[in-house]
């Protein structure tokens, strides 16, 4: 028990060293503040602007008026920006195999996978954070829900779960480059996916794929189920627990995730063999 | 120190066929073929040793020492660090090794040399004391210091190399792994690397453990050697016992006044060139002297010198090229 | 040319080199073309004719938006990036061969390559799982192929001017992040922009990206008559001639900085 809290201690004050880190390094380049200061914020306030025009050429979206739809957006890239933040480089695994960078933290007495985020955590993710929480103060006016303390702890709860399943799935991709040995980025994909599922209401699909993006790829409980049980809309799921479900999901999936990441990293071929 | 069991690698290979027919051909029915890059290595390195892993490209020299600092998850066999198993224990184990390898750094690109070492710092948990004392004495052997403060991206190689070098013994690891260190480095960069690695093998009895195609660095560090071949040990022992024993002669060259050259009853000549021969004699039942006085006997000497069989060669004979 | 052609053959071999890869992009292409397919059909439920455009060839679009947007994948703004930050350039530029000849040509080849692995794959499977995305009128399929290959130029030159920023900027990461969220969401790519406010399609309609995916998709579902079709190619092709002005003009710019200060 002691020697767990010690290993806690000690992974928590390498993680703010390498925050310091990583602002130290943004300082380095102020050049580049600058771009994603506008690249990211464009990118959220067009979609929502986009969803707008889609409400008003189409009326509701499957019963969802354009409040509901606000909040749910708001959450959606809420935890969409967390995720960047700590999980993004997930994104490019691929190469970190491929180049061989998984060395240096195979010969460091720390998890790899945890080196392997940390070390590169990114700081920019902020950027996506502040239009994401605009919109979902946005959304929350509009349907005028009554913020208690139940609600704030239900929001950072599904939170903080669905930022480990967009993790855990960003893993589970970049992972299958131990298995093929290709640098392939599925990204840009992964969001365009993730984007049409957890940003409209689920329900509008037919119910295989409802079934699908439930149980297989559980991107439905990333913030459909549990915006749903949140602002009372009658669907497959409803309760108080769900974004409590969306937290086990988190769990679950990131623990497959490093399951897979290991027996990948038994293959890893490090590079110039 | 370190002990090798039965150590085995195999790769997976995709096989691909040249030109465009080759690479549908690859697309629609990709065929892979399993290599084995290592095969039963077996060996065992006590404290304080350094050792010089050599061979061809190719040849299973890096796969081993991946295999060795846990980079690598061997196909069979198993690697002892002090007992513990490295691909069972990595996180144990590796908090006893260093490495640096060639041209990978572990620095940060982006911030000043200093950083990338309080970060080890952290990671390592090494105490303020002891990461004030290992600097200082790193700093007498590289003269780090004057560095610290310099970002990385703007180092040269061999100021980086310095950098990683530290970087690896900041926690005062009772192996350091080197894998083509020299690689690139200017003469004096070379010089001061050597100078490191045997300071720090006086000093602080840190086993080294360097591959290298660079024979200077095996004549200058290694006592023992460890050559491999097509993943097989080819030989393990005292660098002048193999040189001995594989190459047992040398060559004397004799330049005389004019083309034609006596031929010696004991020894043989493997070369006759204008005013010039070359003739090799086993060093246990002949002297230089005794040829020298012999060939004298039948034509005058201009100038003579004597070719030591070197490393090189016996990595020559060894591989049999 | 004939460097060119060899330097096309060269990245189709590389393109094809990891079945993965392509196996990995069919997948996900084809998933995110089902779920608009299907997003569409919900939002289509119970309606006929939303913005001129009925469900039928609102989903024949999102085919067709999967299928031009493998044509319009480039990599030349990466490979300008890269030559920057690895020092390259100006060696690069030394070559007896344009640099960015070699560049088109290596976008060309991959193109060629994905025609096979990707497109035709993209349009079998949409075939059979949503629909077959016939052309509306099969006569204005000059017009449409005229357009296609005007947007990749448009498409190609824009990457290639981000790119060059690399030779500012010290990073042009955020850059073509910018670049890449303002093409998916202003050119109709994924929502048409005839869904927008008039005011919004007034605006988007004097920047070019609309004349990257917008305007041959709508030729092909047909939405509009033959004189917008040619109003909106006029418009295209100015776009055209005007970036390529630029381009060329930035090009020299910049090949005479490498030249003088060596990269």
């Amino acid at each position: 028990m002691k020697k767990a809290l010690n290993e806690f201690i000690h992974y928590l004050d390498v993680t703010a060293h390498v925050i310091k880190m990583a602002f130290m390094t943004i300082i380095e380049y102020p050049a580049n503040i600058a771009g994603w200061m506008i690249s990211n914020p464009l990118q959220f306030i067009m979609g929502f602007a986009i969803i707008k025009f889609v409400v008003e050429s189409f009326g509701q979206i499957n019963g969802w008026n354009y409040g509901q739809l606000a909040f749910l957006y708001g959450l959606s890239v809420i935890s969409h920006a967390l995720s960047m933040i700590f999980f993004v480089q997930g994104w490019f695994m691929g190469y970190f195999v491929i180049e061989g960078e998984f060395d240096r933290y195979l010969t460091r007495p720390l998890g790899v996978l945890y080196q392997f985020f940390f070390t590169n955590i990114n700081i920019f993710g902020v950027t996506d954070l502040i239009p994401g929480i605009l919109v979902f103060i946005y959304g929350c006016v509009k349907c005028s829900v009554s913020v208690n303390l139940l609600f704030i702890l239900q929001v950072l709860i599904m939170l903080v779960g669905a930022t480990l399943i967009r993790g855990g799935i960003y893993i589970l991709l970049g992972s299958t480059s131990f298995h093929t040995g290709s640098a392939v980025d599925f990204g840009q994909y992964t969001q365009e996916i993730m984007d049409k599922t957890t940003m409209y209401p689920l329900s509008m699909y037919p119910e295989s794929m409802q079934f699908i993006l439930t149980y297989l790829i559980p991107v439905g409980w990333i913030s459909f189920y549990p915006v749903s049980s949140l602002l009372g809309i009658e669907g497959r799921y409803n309760g108080m627990m769900i974004p409590f479900v969306t937290l086990a999901v988190g769990i679950l999936v990131m623990l497959i995730a490093g399951a897979y990441f290991n027996t990948g990293l038994k293959k890893y071929e490090s590079a110039g063999n | 120190m370190i002990d090798v069991q039965n150590l085995s690698k195999d790769y997976i290979l995709k096989k691909k066929e040249p030109g465009l027919k080759g690479a549908i051909k690859g697309l629609v029915m990709p065929v892979r073929t399993t290599m084995r890059a290592v095969n039963n290595l077996s060996f065992h390195i006590d404290t304080g040793e350094i050792v010089g892993f050599i061979g061809p490209n190719g040849a299973g020299k890096s796969t081993t020492i991946k295999m060795m600092s846990g980079i690598l998850t061997p196909t069979e066999g198993r690697v002892l660090i002090d007992d513990i198993d490295i691909s069972k224990h990595r996180k144990e184990a590796v908090k006893n090794i260093g490495v640096v390898f060639g041209q990978r750094s572990q620095l940060n690109w982006d911030l000043r040399l200093g950083e990338s070492f309080e970060l080890l710092k952290h990671i390592y948990q090494i105490d303020q004391k002891d990461y004030d004392r290992t600097i200082d004495d790193l700093d007498k052997i590289l003269g780090i210091r004057e560095i610290m403060d310099k970002p990385v991206r703007q180092m040269s190689l061999g100021q980086r190399m310095k950098g990683d070098l530290v970087a690896a013994m900041l926690h005062s690891p009772g192996v350091l792994f080197l894998d083509e260190p020299t690689i690139g480095l200017d003469v004096s960069a070379k010089y001061a690397l050597r100078k490191f690695i045997k300071e720090i093998n006086k000093v602080r009895k840190t086993t080294v453990i360097l591959t290298t195609h660079d024979l200077g660095d095996i004549q200058e560090l290694c006592e023992r050697i460890i050559i491999i071949n097509h993943g097989e040990l080819m030989e393990d022992g005292n660098l002048n016992e193999i040189v001995d024993r594989i190459a047992p002669y040398k060559t004397l060259v004799v330049e005389y006044y004019d083309e034609s050259a006596p031929e010696h009853v004991r020894c043989e000549m493997t070369e006759h060139k204008g005013n010039v021969a070359k003739y090799r004699f086993m060093k246990k039942d002949l002297t230089a002297a005794e040829i020298i006085a012999d060939l004298s006997k039948e034509k005058t000497i201009k100038d003579v010198s004597i070719e030591e069989t070197g490393i090189d060669d016996i990595i020559k004979i060894a591989y049999g090229t | 040319m004939k460097k060119y052609l060899y330097v096309v053959k060269t990245q189709i071999i590389t393109s094809m080199a990891y079945e993965f890869n392509v196996y990995g992009n069919i997948i996900m292409q084809t998933i995110i073309m089902i779920t608009s397919a299907y997003f569409w059909k919900a939002l289509y439920k119970g309606r006929d004719m939303v913005g001129d455009v009925d469900a039928d060839s609102m989903l024949t679009y999102v085919i067709m938006s999967s299928v031009l947007s493998v044509l319009l994948i480039t990599n030349v703004e990466r490979r300008i990036e890269r030559s920057v930050d690895r020092g390259t350039v100006a060696t690069d530029m030394m070559k007896p061969i344009n640099i960015f000849g070699v560049y088109f040509a290596e976008d060309i080849g991959n193109i060629l390559a994905l025609f096979f692995q990707n497109m035709l794959p993209i349009i079998l499977i949409g075939s059979l799982m949503i629909k077959v995305p016939a052309m509306a009128d099969i006569r204005d399929l000059p017009l449409f192929i005229i357009s296609v290959a005007e947007s990749f130029l448009i498409n190609w030159i824009i990457a290639a001017l981000f790119g060059m920023m690399a030779f500012t900027a010290f990073n042009i990461d955020a850059l073509i992040q910018v670049k890449k969220h303002l093409l998916r969401l202003l050119s109709g790519s994924i929502i048409p922009i005839w869904f927008f406010p008039p005011a919004v399609q007034k605006v988007l309609g004097s920047l070019p990206f609309v004349y990257i995916y917008q305007l041959p998709l709508s030729i092909y579902i047909g939405r509009g008559s033959r004189a917008e079709y040619l109003s909106g190619m006029k418009i295209q092709f100015l776009w055209l001639l005007g970036l390529s002005a630029v381009f060329f003009y930035v090009q020299s710019r910049v090949v005479r900085k490498v030249m003088v200060q060596g990269g």
